[in-house]
């Protein structure tokens, strides 16, 4: 998740607008989906290594971010190559590693609240024609990036306490109270969120009062 | 410093009455409320920004109505909640100091510096591009305060500031509430942070059944409790 990733520093990945960004992705992807041939999906990933690389990130930390995908990827590569053919294997795999490399990259020098403006500038024509609420939106990603590790430490805790009672795993009896204290966190939440002044105020462009 | 005024207001839920204050005003710098669980303390300091609305009577804050203007009063009022981690909505600090100066309409190029202030002001301005979750308690309370004071509130009211928090946490969260300039109204059960307050308050049963200076009320809560 963004929230753990992202990583200070003053790179030209870093200093790019969060727009461009998230458009050089989104184009580095249809033109990595455009080929099947593995000269430039190799190239492809040489180049999303480099701009891994550029972003001051170790070689440790990239291992284990890396790591968890990797096996993701060789598992579909291995499965493609064996149902399909082996050369198709190879460019899936490629592929989704130069995708992914990108992705991270991406991630790592972008800042939460820079991808929320994106995100919310991307729903206002939307917001405009009343459909959506685009600053809603921005805050249900960020609440989402923010309390995934929240809750991640919640399960751990309620699963602490079952074992330390006798209970063997059991994702029912997991689910249950966790499900009970995201409803309670719920409202503690939103009333905080109310007492920072949310929502902003209008722009004072275009926007009709009732 | 804002002036805060109840005027018969009462709260009834699920039919019974949870709070009941008839007259009431707090004007002084720091003003403690003590009693005990479900007391109402927590409706009380609710009530103050509105989010809490009386079933009777009115709540202001200046002369404003919190329940009819509550976005106006919530610029005046900030709330500190028992559960910081339930407060800080955005993963990287800075980032959510920045969320509450949006939201009262800061330009954006102002923004960096004045959440670097309000982070300065606490002395954590080294936890500035640290992830919210990743921070101890006493930490998150601090990020937590540094929002809501980067608002610039005349009042600043807490919820249980130093519940869960180890013991030099608390010392920092009470060092704070007493330099504090903006006026502090503290619901707490640690009557140690509240013993240099200028008024005290002890709720009972959704009624104020003492209202004098922290060290007479103190002693007299503690003996009530006996």
């Amino acid at each position: 998740m963004n929230g753990s990733l992202n990583i200070p520093g003053h790179t030209l990945l870093h200093r790019l607008g969060a727009g461009w960004k998230l458009g050089a992705l989104c184009l580095f992807g249809l033109i990595l989906f455009a080929t099947n041939h593995w000269i430039p999906l190799a190239i492809a990933l040489a180049i999303s290594l480099c701009l891994l690389a550029s972003t001051g990130l170790s070689v440790a930390q990239a291992r284990k971010q890396l790591t968890g995908p990797l096996f993701i990827v060789a598992f579909l590569m291995l499965a493609t190559g064996l149902l399909v053919e082996p050369m198709q294997g190879i460019a899936v795999g490629l592929r989704l590693m130069a995708l992914i490399t990108a992705g991270y990259a991406v991630t790592l020098t972008t800042q939460v609240s820079a991808l929320l403006e994106v995100i919310e500038r991307l729903f206002r024509p939307l917001d405009r024609i009343g459909l959506v609420n685009s600053a809603q939106i921005a805050l249900s990603v960020s609440l989402v990036f923010r309390f995934i590790p929240v809750l991640i430490d919640q399960a751990r805790v309620i699963r602490e306490a079952q074992a330390a009672r006798g209970l063997d795993r059991n994702i029912l009896a997991l689910l249950v109270p966790l499900i009970v204290h995201v409803l309670r966190s719920a409202d503690d939440i939103a009333c905080a969120i109310d007492a920072r002044a949310y929502p902003p105020p209008a722009p004072p462009r275009k926007r009709q009062v009732p | 410093m804002a002036v805060v005024r109840f005027e018969n207001v009462v709260v009834e839920r699920e039919g019974r009455i949870s709070l009941q204050i008839p007259d009431l005003v707090l004007e002084e710098q720091r003003v403690a409320i003590a009693g005990l669980n479900g007391s109402g303390k927590s409706t009380l300091l609710r009530l103050i920004n509105g989010l809490v609305t009386p079933t009777r009577g009115r709540v202001t804050v200046d002369g404003i109505d919190a329940a009819k203007e509550p976005r106006t009063v919530r610029r005046r009022v900030g709330f500190i909640f028992q559960n910081p981690d339930n407060q800080i909505v955005y993963p990287i600090v800075s980032e959510d100091i920045q969320f509450g100066l949006k939201n009262i309409g800061v330009a954006k190029s102002e923004l960096p510096a004045l959440a670097m202030k309000a982070l300065s002001r606490l002395g954590i301005e080294h936890l500035a591009e640290r992830q919210s979750h990743l921070l101890s308690g006493g930490e998150k309370q601090l990020v937590a305060l540094a929002a809501v004071l980067a608002m610039a509130p005349a009042t600043v009211l807490f919820d249980e500031p130093t519940s869960g928090l180890d013991l030099l946490n608390r010392n920092r969260v009470r060092d704070v509430l007493l330099g504090l300039g903006e006026q502090a109204i503290v619901a707490t059960h640690d009557l140690g942070i509240v013993s240099a307050f200028d008024r005290m308050l002890v709720l009972d049963q959704g009624e104020i059944i003492m209202d004098r200076d922290p060290a007479s009320a103190i002693a007299a809560y503690e003996a009530r409790c006996a």
